[in-house]
């Protein structure tokens, strides 16, 4: 009986059973790690719900219930993650079919990227709108141009750089040379860090020198609410970075298999290139 | 606790009993079917370990772990069918309240709970999934694929509307509990600044709960999209590729961009009610914004529902129909058309609110553009019935249903569609009526069409003939007194969204309104006799029905028309008969192995 996997799923003239190794072991039909991954991801929308009835001056329950089921959903969330990215494409790994497989998940990414611009799409609706609009009730770091800081221009190098790393980490990948690889995803990945270091530092800065927070005026919203939602994909693909890394690290991949390389590679160049719009439109078109 | 509260919750009680009862003996059905994934169980209680070889533990945790994807399919119709009551039952009480003028059983603000929960969870929670249901089970064997690209992400996306269903209907769940929070009062359109003020947190919930489904729409989409360029077998090629293929590859396609905008808005939304921000505040982006955001997915998600309807209809009415489908490319390319031009008509739904007269002169423009192919799919249709050996089987009076009342609720359309005739309409009871003919008159037509043409494919039985037929006449029936009565009340000026009609008379035509007020609560109800029927038909004959042994129950193979799901039903069929039948290619499954392989 052949093994088969989310990523192998070739087109072989015997059904293939997809879930073999999962557990509950030995039924190919059956896996636990769906309905673990999804109580986890339903019970973060329910924590959410906790913590809003939490909130206010007279919460309806204990204000720690909510993060509390937070907690337990990351841990039921992960744990699903990992027994099925586990079983799907780590267990199998150099016995999956090589090549059959990277269309897929290429096509597969580059769909779920599609959905990104949209829910990107939705917060620059907004912030065009109040551009085009009155623009009036201008916090302090925007009359007086602050908000296009060294800094920001630092950091914006710093991931512009990591996406330059990237790809030639990949470059290295596909010439065979491992050393190289491994050291420029690494670096990578410390620049990653580095950019959402200075992203913080950057809130800290704003919100306690300059007095400005997400409630100050239109502007404080779409700052916020953009580079929050954009720090949020670089913390994801920071995570990715540092599961492929590790998984480098115990030696996978080769010049024939590297599709989770390139699927991540896809993502990362795309969230360097959302901020480099971010830039230029919420910093520095706000200030021309 | 006012006794209409305690009635209502007592309803909706009972309704989660018959909901569980329902969900826990389906698999007491299943284990007696003749086939689970497509093998033969052991027919004594259904030991799924016994000399039949399984793939499935038995049991509920069969259901829970289940990566199959007709598994996973029937889950999913399940649960829409479980929504599609709980919908149901909401507009029946509002209806029967309308039914005189004054307030009577319920409280205004009852009532406008009602109405948001019909529209979110008939739109929501019964029509994306439904569509998810059949696609699951049918597109992998009419593609001749092996199962889903992803078969754990799409036990994921299934297992993420469960909760999501909770949160929205949370608020009438904690009515006994006498809490702070109540249903949501903000209509499925939740405009600011309304959703904004209102303190319930009812609504917080709400919306989390529908990210939620929409987070799952979207990997559902994603994986189907996946699924249709990468698994269809060898002799599947983009030119065979049939008719609800292609429209659920369209419909995923307008689903990756409209559901995850709405779900921006929705998190927009959120903020603005909890953190202080202004997204949809008058010092930022304003109502208009949050209308542009919302329409700009309210209007791809009616054709996210349509489209796969439309592709179920165009595979299921030449079937009776003796005859090919006519015109197939044609009715692909419009549904690519479609695909593409539904973002381009939003703001025909904001005429009346104020927008630049130069961009209202466009939308309407796209908006008559987008009637052009809907036209030629109808008229294929029409065309595909000419002179064919018509056979009025339920599944095809459900498509000829569909099709007259798509003439009725596309050419409403095409009225509001114009600007000054969408002045005089806008938010009556026409737009209601127009938008019934099509996710009425079409989506649940269809969806009971297509119930009835795969029931032998899915239960492996026949479902009871007479008592179809019957649902159908009711439906029919029903649809057109209910639907045609809002129109003309529209006509009247009866606005949408109203708990009780005493208007002053002297400016109001009040008998007339009345009396097609009555006529609707009138077709509501002959329409829940028709459903109760259905819902009757389909459980009795799940467990009871006669056992289909003809491999081709609809006689298709004399007119050419044998589709894949039934050839593939043949293999199931003729595996588990003599286990002898040599089975090649990959429409031959798991029914192919033989014992001890294992
Ligand atoms: C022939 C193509 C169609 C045209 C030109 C059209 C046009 C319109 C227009 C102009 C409105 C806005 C009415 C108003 O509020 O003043 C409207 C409302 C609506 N239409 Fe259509 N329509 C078409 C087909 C459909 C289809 C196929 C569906 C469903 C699958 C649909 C569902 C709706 C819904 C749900 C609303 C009401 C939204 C609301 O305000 O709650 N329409 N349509
Ligand atoms: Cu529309």
């Amino acid at each position: 009986m052949s093994v088969e996997t989310d990523d192998g799923h070739g087109h072989g003239d015997s059904h293939h059973l997809p879930a073999v190794e999962d557990w509950p072991k030995g039924f190919g039909e059956a896996s636990w790690w769906p309905f673990i991954a999804a109580l986890g991801g339903g019970g973060f929308y329910v924590g959410a719900a906790l913590f809003i009835l939490g909130r206010g001056t007279e919460p309806m329950l204990n204000p720690m219930i909510g993060p509390l089921v937070f907690v337990l959903s990351t841990v039921a969330f992960l744990t699903g993650l990992y027994g099925w990215l586990y079983h799907a494409f780590i267990v199998d790994f150099w016995e999956g079919e090589a090549d059959s497989y990277g269309f897929p998940l290429k096509l597969t990414m580059l769909l779920f990227l599609g959905t990104e611009v949209a829910t990107f799409g939705g917060g620059f609706v907004y912030y065009f709108f109040v551009r085009a609009g009155a623009w009036e009730n201008l916090p302090a770091i925007v009359t007086e141009g602050e908000v296009l800081s060294t800094l920001v221009i630092a950091n914006t190098l710093v991931l512009i750089a990591s996406s330059v790393t990237m790809h030639y980490a990949h470059h290295a990948l596909l010439k065979g040379d491992r050393k190289r690889f491994v050291r420029l995803l690494g670096t990578t990945f410390g620049l990653g860090l580095v950019f959402l270091a200075g992203q913080v530092y950057e809130y800290y800065e704003f919100i306690f020198h300059y007095g400005f927070g997400i409630t100050d005026g239109a502007y404080g919203t779409a700052f916020y609410g953009l580079t929050g939602l954009h720090g949020l994909h670089v913390a994801l693909g920071a995570v990715l970075l540092a599961i492929v890394f590790v998984r480098a690290l115990y030696g996978h991949y080769s010049p024939e298999k590297h599709v989770s390389i390139s699927t991540v590679s896809m993502y990362w160049h795309f969230v360097d290139v959302v901020w480099v719009f971010l830039v230029v439109v919420l910093y520095a078109g706000a200030i021309v | 606790m006012p006794p209409e509260q305690l009635a209502l919750t007592a309803l909706v009680g009972g309704l989660f009993v018959l909901a569980f009862g329902f969900v826990a003996s389906v698999k007491n059905w299943r284990t007696r079917l003749p086939f689970v994934g497509g093998k033969r169980l052991a027919t004594d209680g259904g030991h799924a370990h016994g000399g039949s070889h399984a793939h499935k533990p038995s049991g509920i945790v069969r259901w829970l772990t289940t990566v199959d994807h007709k598994d996973i399919g029937i889950l999913y119709g399940t649960y829409g069918v479980i929504a599609f009551l709980w919908g149901g039952v909401a507009v029946l009480i509002m209806r029967i309240e309308l039914f005189t003028a004054a307030s009577t059983y319920i409280s205004p603000n009852m009532y406008n709970a009602l109405l948001t929960s019909h529209g979110i969870t008939m739109l929501f929670l019964f029509g994306t999934p439904i569509i998810a249901a059949f696609a699951n089970y049918f597109v992998p064997l009419l593609i001749g694929a092996d199962d889903m690209a992803f078969p754990r992400i799409n036990a994921i996306a299934f297992w993420l509307l469960p909760p999501g269903a909770l949160l929205i209907w949370a608020g009438f769940f904690t009515i006994p509990l006498d809490l702070a929070i109540g249903p949501a009062e903000t209509s499925w359109t939740m405009y600011t600044p309304l959703s904004v003020e209102q303190v319930n947190p009812g609504v917080d919930l709400m919306l989390l709960g529908l990210h939620l489904t929409g987070v799952s729409a979207t990997m559902g989409a994603i994986n189907f999209i996946a699924t249709i360029f990468t698994e269809r077998g060898d002799d599947v090629s983009w030119a065979n590729l049939d008719i609800f293929s292609w429209t659920i590859l369209t419909q995923s396609g307008i689903i990756l961009f409209a559901f995850p905008l709405l779900g921006s808005a929705l998190i927009m939304l959120l903020l603005d009610r909890n953190f202080g921000t202004t997204f949809f505040a008058v010092e930022g982006g304003g109502p208009i914004l949050w209308q542009h955001l919302f329409w700009f997915f309210g209007h791809p998600e009616v054709y996210i529902l349509v489209l796969p309807m439309m592709g179920l209809v165009s595979w299921i009415l030449p079937k009776f129909a003796g005859r090919k489908l006519f015109g197939f490319k044609f009715v692909v390319y419009s549904t690519l058309a479609i695909g593409v031009l539904s973002f381009g008509v939003w703001a025909h739904h904001m005429f009346g609110s104020g927008i630049d007269p130069r961009i209202r002169a466009s939308f309407m423009a796209t908006s008559l553009a987008i009637a052009i192919p809907s036209a030629v799919k109808t008229f294929n249709w029409i065309t595909t019935l000419w002179n064919g050996n018509v056979r009025l089987t339920t599944p095809m009076l459900f498509c000829i249903g569909f099709i007259s009342n798509f003439v009725l609720g596309g050419i409403t359309g095409v009225f509001l569609a114009s600007v000054p005739v969408n002045y005089l309409l806008h938010e009556t009871y026409y737009v209601v009526g127009h938008f019934h003919y099509v996710v009425m008159g079409m989506i649940a037509f269809a969806g009971f069409g297509a119930i009835y043409y795969w029931f032998p494919i899915v239960t492996g039985r026949m479902y009871n003939r007479t008592l179809a037929k019957a649902h159908f006449w009711l439906s029919m029936i029903g649809v057109n007194i209910t639907f045609f009565a809002m129109l003309l009340a529209g006509y009247f000026e009866m606005p949408r969204r109203y708990a009780t009609y005493e208007f002053n008379p002297s400016l109001a035509p009040l008998a007339e309104i009345t009396l097609l007020h009555q006529a609707m609560t009138v077709g509501a109800l002959i329409i829940t006799v028709g459903t109760v029927l259905w819902l009757v038909n389909i459980v009795w004959s799940w467990k009871k029905g006669g056992e289909v042994t003809d491999p081709d129950p609809w006689d298709t193979k004399e007119y050419g028309l044998h589709g894949r799901e039934f050839a593939w039903f043949e293999q199931q069929l003729a595996a588990t008969d003599g286990g002898e039948t040599e089975i090649d290619g990959e429409v031959a499954t798991d029914g192919g192995e033989t014992l001890g392989d294992e």
